[in-house]
């Protein structure tokens, strides 16, 4: 067997590891009622800010938690907390991107990107 | 219909720029056209003059156009969208610079301006080589400038014009019914903030300089494939090869920099996909750039070489496809968005991809191929496995990005993975320890050949290193064993490398090239380890109050609540946010560090940091970090977020007392002395018309470490009671000279305090050390670089190398 064989077979299974590994280590949008039903996995959750709900921050008491409502696409309403300071302008934002995982009724989210309807080419604004 | 006639209008520039752009689209399909015939007819040198002639019209257009956008920026003319959408009147002359490239079409148009450059250098130097090679770069000139005409084809909007009217591109806007809206424009939409960086005026001509250069490589190898001489191409393609390497990664890394400077991908590398669009081809291309030295030296691999240079360019449109066709959307925050040039994109990309397909299974039974099973102790053996290694990582890399376009293709709803970061280090950290290794091992061994010598030296060489780097683990902090793999390769890099310095010191200095570049790649592995491994967050609260009971500490608690002139314990240092002052469109937030030492509690040095923010009225806080450089550390510092409004000029806590001269009164942070009442004051601040009586105290103003003066005054004007206060910003205070009692002999003065509860920041700061290795190791690379295509050039010039291989024919 020349080497040059076994150097591809190695690429070969190579390769298919890291289509598995990124295929294993991908997350998937989905909704609260998805995430509720794996309690600890992370998932993108897509929804839009609850406004008639409270959004609450305050620096003085707490400057890393923030906390708010989100309702999915299938319209169901879950608190967020974020361990990190408000976004600026958060209730400009039309969509709402939040990583995390539920614990309990509330959703942990480690990472929120928002989509602001700004006229810049570079349109979102991403805090973590 | 009636016409509008609109007014203040300058449709003249724009006139002209779209000729232009219709020129440059028209010569460069001529062009292309003839240099084809001219490669087909090399009898008939009437095709080559006309091509030559195409080009350079074609040249004088794309000036053009660069210069006629520049101007239609730099005069403000809003009437256009692009000036009005990218720029505004404030801005200084170098982010209009920046305004050409915060748009697609600029940044297609610097592309096109660069290809063009390069296309003149070709037609200068590449010899019989110069039409099939120019064939190539002008068919890619076409699809580029295709980009910028704007112009419906059959329904098709084909490329979006810089040149486009306000008006027209807002379409329906009442506004733009009003013969005279230009008047209501005062201002245009203003430049990105976060590109209002002088990284961003360098960081994309560079980058978009390495992306065009990759033409090059490309376009020999499809000459190659298509005059079928295999040989001949290297010598002219390898110090291109070598000057995309260079450039494109320079660019990269600038575009780190960017990032770390500006806070806007959280440090100088995020993973993310426009970060890695630019990555994987560079990766490409560093393979493909070994396999051709393998090729040369030893006549094997040609086919592998020529596949990952027509990949390298491929790549580099699949980046731009990824990074302008707006799919890469929720996965990325930064990509462009679609400027519904997402077909011509994909069309763009599917072109080049089925020409180098063709070009390549046409040839292949021609490409030379060697029957022999390869050696394993050479240099060329090693060099091919590190080349696959940087394949795989290449691939790996794609994998992930572009799980985008799956999405899109096969119909799943897949996210990128949420911590993303881990991910990619899970798979890059292991190839880059292979690849630091082999760039030691490959090089210290000599090509076809090589005795027991060679093996002995390198395993002296990795005893050294190992030693070596057990004890950098010590100095450097680093208490994962895990590390000591990553940092005993970046080591062995280094120290494997450096034994082949002779060169340098026997006046052969450009044949150092290769080691000078592969010390610097292990310093800014050793770099990227250390600084990501000993990052530390020092922004974590240290009040040792439980703030919320609520919830349990587990949570990143990085950011501090910073109240005005109230200092805070923050791990080894202490901070103290000073003031706030405003400059144009940022406010500046002074920032005051003391380094305590832990042992005798003693400050050991002191600095500010001005981290800025700028309220964008679009884009709401934009932060800017500040940062304080050591050699061996940066402190790092970003305001997170500010009050809404701020209780600006309200003053609380007001202390009123009768005073003599000599008398103290008691302020809220010390205390005052009243050391004078000059009733004989001349003032210039003051407007002294019809004023009756002007008095002044002086007082002494002693707060905890700092002495200050105050002089407020008391006047009679008109016959009413003026008074002027006298305010210390820095002690927080103000006083103010409210009367004169001439029973008692005293005068009243009022002392009360700036109200700074409202007044406060919320920050977070990082300490990253040794990040100067990462910056010290690219420059290292790049003088590495620069002297192996010194070294290539050279033998250009050289009519016959030794090493030359011509057995083939």
């Amino acid at each position: 067997m020349k080497k040059s064989s076994i150097i591809i077979i190695v690429l070969i299974a190579v390769a298919i590891g890291a289509i598995v590994s990124s295929y294993g280590d991908a997350s998937t949008y989905e909704n609260f009622s998805v995430a509720a039903e794996h309690p600890g996995r992370e998932y993108h959750i897509v929804g839009t800010l609850d406004k008639t709900k409270e959004r609450h921050y305050d620096p003085r008491v707490d400057a890393n938690l923030f906390t708010f409502y989100l309702t999915d696409d299938k319209g169901e309403t879950h608190k967020v907390i974020y361990r990190a300071p408000e976004p600026q302008d958060f209730e400009r934002s039309e969509k709402v991107v939040i990583i995390g995982k539920m614990e309990g009724d509330n959703f942990e989210a480690s990472k929120i990107l928002l989509k602001c309807p700004s006229k810049y080419t570079d349109n979102q604004q991403v805090q973590n | 219909m009636n016409e509008i006639v609109f007014e203040g209008e300058h449709l003249l520039a724009g006139n002209l720029g779209h000729m232009a752009v219709v020129v440059s689209f028209g010569t460069a399909i001529l062009s292309t056209l003839a240099y084809f015939f001219a490669v087909r007819k090399p009898e008939d040198k009437s095709w080559e003059k006309f091509a030559n002639s195409a080009f350079y019209v074609h040249t004088f257009a794309v000036l053009s156009i660069v210069g006629i956008l520049f101007f239609i920026i730099h005069q403000h003319l809003f009437e256009y969208h692009y000036a009005w959408q990218h720029s505004s009147r404030e801005l200084p002359v170098e982010f209009m610079i920046s305004c050409f490239w915060e748009g697609q079409e600029g940044s297609f148009l610097l592309w096109i301006f660069w290809q063009m450059v390069i296309g003149n250098i070709l037609l200068r130097t590449a010899g019989t080589w110069k039409n099939p090679v120019m064939a190539v770069v002008m068919l890619s000139q076409i699809a580029l400038t295709s980009m910028l005409i704007g112009v419906k084809i059959f329904g098709y909007k084909l490329g979006s014009s810089p040149f486009e009217l306000l008006r027209n591109a807002m379409g329906n806007a009442p506004l733009f019914k009003r013969p005279d809206y230009l008047s209501k424009i005062t201002d245009g939409n203003g430049l990105n903030p976060l590109l209002q960086n002088y990284w961003m005026v360098i960081h994309p001509p560079t980058l978009f300089f390495g992306f065009a250069t990759t033409v090059v490589p490309f376009a020999f190898v499809i000459a190659a494939l298509w005059k079928r001489d295999y040989t001949g191409w290297m010598k002219q393609a390898l110090p291109w090869a070598l000057v995309s390497v260079m450039v494109l990664g320079t660019g990269i890394i600038m575009g780190g920099f960017w990032a770390y400077e500006s806070l806007s991908f959280g440090g100088y590398w995020a993973w993310d996909p426009v970060e890695n669009a630019s990555l994987i081809p560079w990766l490409i291309l560093i393979a493909g750039l070994h396999v051709m030295l393998i090729y040369k030296h030893t006549g094997n691999s040609l086919a592998v070489a020529m596949l990952l240079l027509l990949s390298t360019f491929v790549l580099v449109l699949y980046a731009t496809f990824l990074t302008r066709s707006g799919i890469l959307g929720n996965s990325s925050v930064h990509s462009f968005t679609d400027l519904g040039m997402s077909g011509q994109l994909l069309v763009f990309l599917l072109l080049f991809v089925f020409l180098s397909v063709v070009m390549l299974v046409w040839r292949w039974k021609e490409l030379p191929t060697s029957t022999k099973d390869e050696e394993i102790y050479t240099r060329e053996f090693w060099m091919f496995i590190g080349s696959l290694v940087l394949v795989i990582s290449a691939f790996q890399i794609v994998l992930t990005t572009s799980i985008p376009v799956f999405n899109k293709v096969l119909g799943t709803n897949l996210a990128p993975p949420s911590d993303v970061i881990a991910h990619y280090n899970k798979w890059q950290m292991p190839m880059a320890i292979i690849i630091a290794l082999l760039t030691a091992v490959g090089h210290i061994m000599k090509y076809k050949k090589n005795t027991g010598a060679a093996i002995r030296k390198i395993g002296i060489w990795a005893a050294v290193s190992l030693v070596v780097s057990v004890a950098l683990m010590f100095a450097f902090n680093l208490t994962n064993w895990f590390y000591l793999g990553l940092l005993f390769a970046a080591v062995f890099a280094i120290i494997g490398n450096a034994s082949l310095l002779k060169p340098l010191f026997t006046g052969k200095a450009q044949l150092a090239g290769a080691s000078v570049a592969h010390i610097g790649f292990g310093m800014l592995l050793m770099g990227v380890l250390v600084s990501s491994a000993n990052k530390k967050v020092i922004s974590i609260n240290q009040s040792g109050e439980q703030l919320n009971p609520e919830f349990d500490t587990k949570a990143n608690m990085e950011h501090v609540f910073l109240e005005k002139g109230k200092a805070l314990r923050m791990g080894d240092y202490e901070i103290e946010y000073k003031r706030d002052t405003n400059e144009w469109v940022n406010n500046y937030y002074q920032v005051h560090y003391k380094k305590i030492n832990p042992q005798t509690n003693e400050v050991e040095y002191e600095f500010d940091l001005y981290p800025n923010a700028q309220i964008n009225p679009k884009m709401g806080l934009v932060a800017n970090p500040d940062t304080k450089h050591y050699l061996s550390h940066d402190v790092f510092t970003y305001v997170s977020s500010v009050p809404k409004d701020k209780t600006d000029g309200k003053y609380i806590n007001p202390k009123t007392a009768e005073m003599k001269v000599g008398d103290t009164v008691v302020t809220n942070n010390g205390y005052a002395v009243l050391k004078l009442v000059d009733s004989n004051v001349k003032d210039g601040n003051v407007d002294m018309s019809n004023m009756q009586l002007l008095i002044s105290a002086k007082l002494q103003v002693h707060t905890l470490d700092q002495v200050y003066e105050a002089t407020p005054m008391y006047g009679i004007q008109q016959n009413q009671v003026a008074q002027f206060e006298s305010v210390l910003d820095e002690a927080r205070l103000r006083f103010r000279f409210t009367g004169v009692n001439p029973n008692t002999g005293t005068i009243t003065i009022v002392v009360d305090e700036k109200d700074t509860s409202g007044d406060f920041i919320i920050m977070k700061a990082i300490q990253f050390p040794w990040i100067n290795l990462v910056w010290g190791g690219t420059i290292i690379m790049v003088i590495g670089f620069t002297m192996a295509i010194v070294k290539r050039l050279m033998d250009i010039s050289r009519p016959i190398h030794r090493t030359e291989i011509n057995s083939n024919k």
